[in-house]
């Protein structure tokens, strides 16, 4: 750095006078060039000229005068402007040289701090950048504010979000006039797929089934071609695909030729008409492969017809209509049709959700519950760091006196600190990004896949001026605490008493620091302990079967076999391959695997119940099971039988049923060779099984019924083979088994019981394990907050502690003086900590699983887990003033 | 013996100044005296354009100045060389020597 002192006059630096004006400048620039034409005028009259005449001649002699004083005073100008930049920067310059030299000093409290600072902001950077991008990017659809999602609603049956049949769609759409359009589709998350064949391997791609107007509705530009038109829809000229970005570039290597291309889904040629942008998977979370007319598609089995409810509805809202309006219209239609139809029985009414609710609605609360538990962590982080800046003036409080005392102006010392903390914030926010880097790294690979909308969890620019932003504010937190403290009239008291004025109410300000450190770290520890507690109580509920060793696979039985007597012939063999497999004790299958749908809904009328009334039956859940399915799945047999061989095609359809809808429809009997009525038949029930939680560990066990698929069955199979060992062992040999049977066989999925089963809790586990990571974090600085304070409370009091030792003062004593210390602070702590924890639990039961917010017990916990804690982190300055030796310690002074 | 003066070729106006003030610190009347007696009125500098370069080299860097008394008594700015100033002006030098070697080595042997 070539800064030239000597250009700024000292004085004027010294003194920061202001820039002289312009006026000045002029002046200065005509006295200057005054003197010259005089010199002139004199040399000229020496030579012999008259003076009238020499005055001009000088003039003539010197040039262009007004040019020369307006050039030269820019040129000035622009040098005094330049210099005052220079200034300015110079001492910014110093007083960073200054910063790095006392950073430097201290190796060790620069890499506390900056370490501290890092965890804080990286946990905040990281977090934020999830936030940003399942929460705060706007959703990728045009005028998103007026999209709404509508559910067909049946309060009778307490069901608030039913699924809308293609009949009353159309109804619905033709009928209405508040929506500007509204469209459907058929999507179920690992379900929906079509199988791709043609160039390379087989692949099972992920589809949604467009009904009419459900690009249209949601009015995202296409990045390449075209979406649906309402022509694409019709018989015969349905073979159309639109391709998502994810499968555009994997599979066709982004070629932009790609619009009129032919490629072959479950065996029939569709040509390509567009490919959606990278940001719109909807109706998926993360990725989708392709979109498909619903036409085509006849969504498994399910016929077009009242009774069939699969289609989820999307409407754009016309301009000025209200959410409330459109409800209440929607209302009015499917209460007509309620009316009108007898299958529509009770469906009386919709249920409208603004879209980004129905998209992000379930993770809202958990995220900002994480966002909330960070913002704590940075807050501890500050209030750690400040401590220890605190500790540190404190130390130094003699050499800022001395600076003071020799002129340097309180603004200046305030501003050498601030340059300190900020450089410190500033550091340790780089540090953070690094660390967020790899926290999201992480984040991706675990559970993030169980967020909506964290496709791209990337540090970008927002994420980074959020990272920014709040650095320097932690800076300016951290640096101006001690700073305002120091900066106190109180210098010329340090310096002339030793022991000066700030001991006494510095020490005072880093208790509170203290207290307030270990009343945010119990916050944060009850949190995380209520998630985890919540957590395990999660994952020990009985699911009803055994998820250990147990296999999944995921496929449909191809429209090839499309014959009835094919399909069953297919199915069987099917099964039967995989229970020769070596290993393999029995393989069972469902149309819905547990956690993947939950069948679908019937009210069979029970004949000779003496609960339910014919035509007010409760909503069943129809399940399509093969015969092993439940010794497969080691779902218990409570009375009856199983389904035989014999139950088939030709002989009497008979059901078996779950413990819930036995005891809903023959409470205290059995249930075992009762029949059901649905439409004019009867039907027998055979069997009754133990229940199973068909939708995830925290939902309600529904009533079930089961039908072999001998006797009716459906396209999806979702097979379990239980096994000997690892199941995921017998996986390629599971796999080669199908494949014998048709080697053209696609298969969705291959996994594990337990697999679907803990997805099913991944939110959960992912908030619970975050919250335990935060309160360790809370934890750590905490503690190590009481331990900085009481070994600086014991450097500080050596002389103290050597003259008890001196007079005979007990170990004990001195040992219980110093821990006594630091209990004290922890248990104010923990008192306004625990206050706080049960102000906030509120907004924590939302995400609990059948627990009280406020629980005694984890209260109990988080106590006894701090205080153990501050224990810990007291006795070790304890036992150093142990160490002390009496005479040593009072030598020193 | 009376030949016109020759105008200065750009640039080399803030050499001569440059030169004259590594001489000694001085005034702009001084300074345009200096180079007077020094070309033997061979070159011309016009006072406007001395002052516009002093301005201009004291901008950047190359000069400095304050304000000091002249020889009779009255308040003058006084100029003196920088260090950055004497690095540029050797340099200086040393390209226009070159230049006009290269110059004469062809006018002198064609």
């Amino acid at each position: 750095m070539t800064v030239p002192h000597e250009e700024v006059p000292a004085a004027r630096r010294a003194l920061q006078l202001p820039r002289r004006t312009r006026a000045r400048v002029r002046a200065a620039v005509d006295e200057e060039l005054e003197f010259h034409l005089d010199m002139v005028v004199a040399e000229l009259v020496a030579a012999g000229w008259q003076p009238a005449d020499a005055e001009g001649e000088a003039r003539r002699r010197f040039g262009d005068i007004a040019y020369t004083r307006d050039y030269c005073s820019a040129e000035s100008l622009r040098r005094e402007r330049g210099q005052h930049r220079m200034a300015t920067f110079d001492e910014l310059f110093r007083d960073l040289k200054f910063t790095a030299r006392t950073l430097l000093r201290a190796p060790g409290f620069t890499l506390i701090v900056l370490f501290t600072l890092a965890l804080g902001i990286g946990a905040n950077t990281a977090i934020f950048s999830v936030v940003r991008s399942v929460l705060l990017e706007p959703l990728p659809f045009a005028a998103p504010d007026r999209l709404v999602r509508v559910w067909h609603a049946n309060r009778a049956d307490d069901v608030s979000e039913g699924a809308v049949s293609e009949p009353d769609y159309i109804d619905w759409r033709r009928e209405n006039t508040v929506a500007e359009s509204m469209g459907g589709f058929f999507f179920a998350d690992g379900q929906t797929s079509v199988d791709f064949t043609g160039d390379g391997a087989p692949q099972d791609l992920k589809a949604a089934l467009a009904a009419e107007e459900f690009f249209e509705t949601l009015g995202t530009a296409p990045a390449l071609g075209r979406t649906f038109t309402a022509e694409d829809q019709l018989e015969g000229r349905n073979r159309v695909v639109v391709l998502g970005y994810g499968l555009w570039e994997s599979r066709f290597g982004s070629a932009p030729d790609i619009i009129g291309r032919r490629i072959t889904l479950n065996g029939e040629p569709f040509s390509v008409v567009g490919v959606m942008p990278r940001n719109f998977t909807y109706p998926a979370d993360q990725q989708l492969d392709v979109w498909i007319p619903l036409s085509y598609f006849g969504p498994d089995d399910i016929g077009r017809v009242r009774a069939a409810r699969f289609l989820q509805v999307i409407a754009r809202l016309k301009p000025g209509v209200t959410e409330a309006q459109f409800a209440s219209a929607m209302n009015t239609i499917s209460a007509r049709l309620a009316g009108a139809y007898t299958e529509n029985a009770g469906w009386e009414s919709v249920t409208v959700k603004p879209m980004r609710e129905s998209i992000v609605g379930s993770v809202q609360r958990p995220l900002s519950l994480l966002l909330g538990a960070v913002a704590l962590v940075l807050l501890i982080t500050c209030v750690n760091v400040a401590s220890l800046l605190l500790t540190r003036a404190s130390a130094r409080e003699r050499e800022l006196a001395v600076r003071s005392a020799l002129g340097a102006g309180r603004g200046r010392i305030i501003r050498q600190l601030l340059t300190e903390s900020l450089t410190l914030a500033l550091l340790g926010g780089a540090l953070g990004v690094g660390l967020a880097m790899f926290a999201l790294r992480a984040l991706a690979r675990s559970s993030a896949a169980s967020l909506p909308r964290s496709i791209d969890l990337s540090l970008d620019g927002t994420v980074l001026a959020f990272t920014l932003v709040i650095s320097l504010l932690s800076g300016l937190l951290f640096g101006l605490m001690p700073t305002l403290r120091v900066a106190g009239p109180s210098l010329e008291g340090a310096l002339r008493g030793g022991r000066g004025a700030l001991g006494k109410s510095g020490g005072r300000l880093r208790n509170a620091l203290v207290i307030a450190q270990v009343a945010l770290a119990v916050v944060l520890i009850t949190a995380a302990g209520l998630t985890t507690k919540s957590l395990l109580r999660l994952l020990s509920v009985d699911m009803g079967f055994n998820p250990d060793n147990a296999l999944v696979v995921s496929m449909g039985v191809p429209e090839r076999y499309s014959t009835p007597g094919a399909a069953l012939t297919y199915y069987e063999s099917i099964l039967e391959a995989i229970r020769q497999v070596p290993g393999v004790r029995a393989v069972g299958s469902v149309r819905d695997l547990p956690t993947q749908g939950n069948g679908e809904m019937r009210k069979p009328d029970p004949v000779g119940s003496t609960t339910v009334q014919p035509g007010q039956s409760p909503p069943v859940y129809l399940h399509h099971v093969s015969k092993d399915y439940f010794t497969a799945m080691e779902i218990p047999l409570k009375s009856g039988r199983f389904f035989e061989p014999t139950d088939r095609e030709g002989a009497p359809v008979v059901f078996l049923v779950n413990e819930t809808m036995a005891k809903l429809y023959w409470p205290g009997e059995d249930a075992v060779g009762k029949a059901i009525r649905m439409g004019p038949q009867e039907f027998r029930i055979v069997g009754v099984v133990g229940d199973v939680r068909q939708r995830g560990p925290a939902e309600a066990v529904d009533p079930q019924m089961f039908i072999h698929i001998a006797q009716n069955r459906r396209s999806h199979m979702g097979i379990v083979a239980r096994t000997d060992g690892d199941p995921l062992a017998l996986a390629t040999a599971v796999r080669q088994a199908i494949w014998n049977v048709d080697k053209d066989q696609t298969i969705s999925s291959v996994g594990t019981l337990n697999d679907l089963v803990g997805r099913a809790v991944s939110r959960p586990r992912l908030l619970a394990s975050l919250l335990v990571l935060f309160g360790l974090l809370g934890l750590t600085l905490g503690a190590l907050g009481i331990y900085g304070v009481l070994a600086f409370a014991v450097s500080q009091r050596r002389q103290e502690i050597g003259v008890r030792v001196a007079l005979g003062a007990s170990p004990r004593s001195v040992l219980g003086l110093v821990v006594g210390q630091g209990m004290k602070l922890s248990a104010a702590g923990v008192a306004i900590g625990i206050a706080g924890a049960a102000a906030l639990a509120g907004t924590l039961q939302a995400v609990l699983f059948e627990m009280p917010s406020v629980d005694p017990a984890t209260f109990a916990q988080t106590v006894a887990v701090l205080m153990g804690a501050a224990l810990l982190a007291s006795w070790l300055p304890a036992r150093r003033a142990l160490a002390i030796d009496p005479a040593t310690a009072l030598r020193e002074e | 013996m009376a030949r016109e003066p020759l105008s200065l070729l750009q640039g080399t106006a803030d050499v001569l100044i440059l030169k004259a003030l590594a001489w000694k610190p001085m005034h702009g009347y001084g300074i345009a005296v200096w180079i007077r007696q020094r070309t033997e009125n061979d070159l011309a500098l016009e006072d406007a354009a001395l002052y516009q370069a002093l301005h201009r080299l004291e901008r950047k860097g190359w000069v400095e100045s304050e304000w000091g008394v002249s020889e009779n008594n009255r308040r003058a700015k006084f100029y003196s060389i920088a260090k950055s100033g004497r690095q540029h002006l050797r340099a200086e030098v040393v390209e226009l020597r070159r230049y006009f070697d290269a110059l004469f080595r062809v006018l002198d042997t064609a």
